[in-house]
């Protein structure tokens, strides 16, 4: 785990243009930054992709860190918005997703155990598919990752009411698609 | 009977989203000098617009060489018989005069 104020002294001889500095801040976060944006990508290549233009972000932004609150909280942030827009900008290039994955695995009374932790993921990233980028970017956070409404609220810039009415509009939708009576 | 299937559907959902979060994605081959290639982009990132030109710089020099290669290689055809070239010449004047009226 980073300690903030190190963060922050990193952060001040990057600004001067100390490269070292700002590869350190790279060495020390991106284990964070790539678990929080491999939930919202397809493989790989869109992971390295993700990574990469958030760090980028990071350089181009750093003036802007006042060092008021952790680093690690900034750099959620920053995570956060660059994997709400690769969500918007794939909604435009991706309509039909296969829904063969869906439903069958789920209540599988033949395994027992029902689905192994891999195979939930499947399915539910292929559902998640289905969501709206914002409904989707709630329920990763709210349910993946396992934060607060007060936390998705900070993270996505949203208010907590917003944030709760995406959550439980993405919960309906899984459900209906899980579920097997999807109406599209 | 709906209000079971709901709640059915919201058990299902739960388990997915716990078995899944007991699956952390694995980030292992992305993470492997992951800020080498980062700071790669990084001065990418700060080369000042006409870096671009001096990389291009080859490209130009092999393409110069190309056409200069070229017109040694393949010059421009021209009338071998000095009679022909003069009297091609003649005709453009009297066409020229007879245009003008002189």
């Amino acid at each position: 785990m980073a300690a903030p104020d190190e963060d922050t002294d990193l952060v001040r001889s990057a600004i001067g243009g100390d490269d070292d500095a700002f590869a350190e801040l790279v060495r020390r976060h991106k284990g964070t930054v790539l678990r929080s944006a491999a939930r919202f990508a397809r493989n790989p290549a869109e992971l390295e992709d993700l990574g990469q233009e958030t760090f980028l972000r990071v350089y181009r932004d750093l003036r802007s860190f006042r060092g008021d609150a952790p680093f690690g909280h900034w750099l959620s942030r920053i995570t956060v918005h660059v994997c709400y827009d690769a969500l918007r900008k794939r909604r435009r290039e991706e309509k039909d997703v296969s829904l063969e994955v869906l439903a069958s695995p789920v209540a599988d009374p033949s395994t027992g155990n029902g689905p192994s932790a891999q195979l939930a993921r499947m399915i539910l990233d292929q559902a998640m598919s289905r969501l709206k980028p914002e409904d989707r970017l709630v329920i990763t956070l709210y349910e993946l990752e396992d934060r607060s409404v007060r936390e998705v609220a900070e993270l996505t810039g949203w208010s907590e009411g917003t944030v709760k009415v995406r959550a439980f509009r993405a919960r309906q939708t899984l459900k209906r698609l899980i579920g097997g009576d999807d109406e599209r | 009977m709906n209000d079971e299937r709901h709640d059915r559907g919201d058990v299902e959902l739960d388990r997915l989203f716990a078995l899944a979060r007991q699956a952390p994605p694995d980030i292992s081959g992305v993470e492997r000098n992951f800020e080498t290639r980062v700071m790669a982009r990084v001065r990418e990132s700060r080369e000042p617009w006409y870096a671009w030109a001096w990389r291009l710089a080859p490209i130009f020099l092999v393409l110069t060489i190309l056409l200069g290669g070229w017109s040694v290689l393949y010059p421009p055809a021209q009338p071998a018989d000095p009679v022909a070239m003069l009297a091609s010449g003649a005709q453009e004047v009297a066409l020229l005069d007879y245009l003008t009226g002189e």
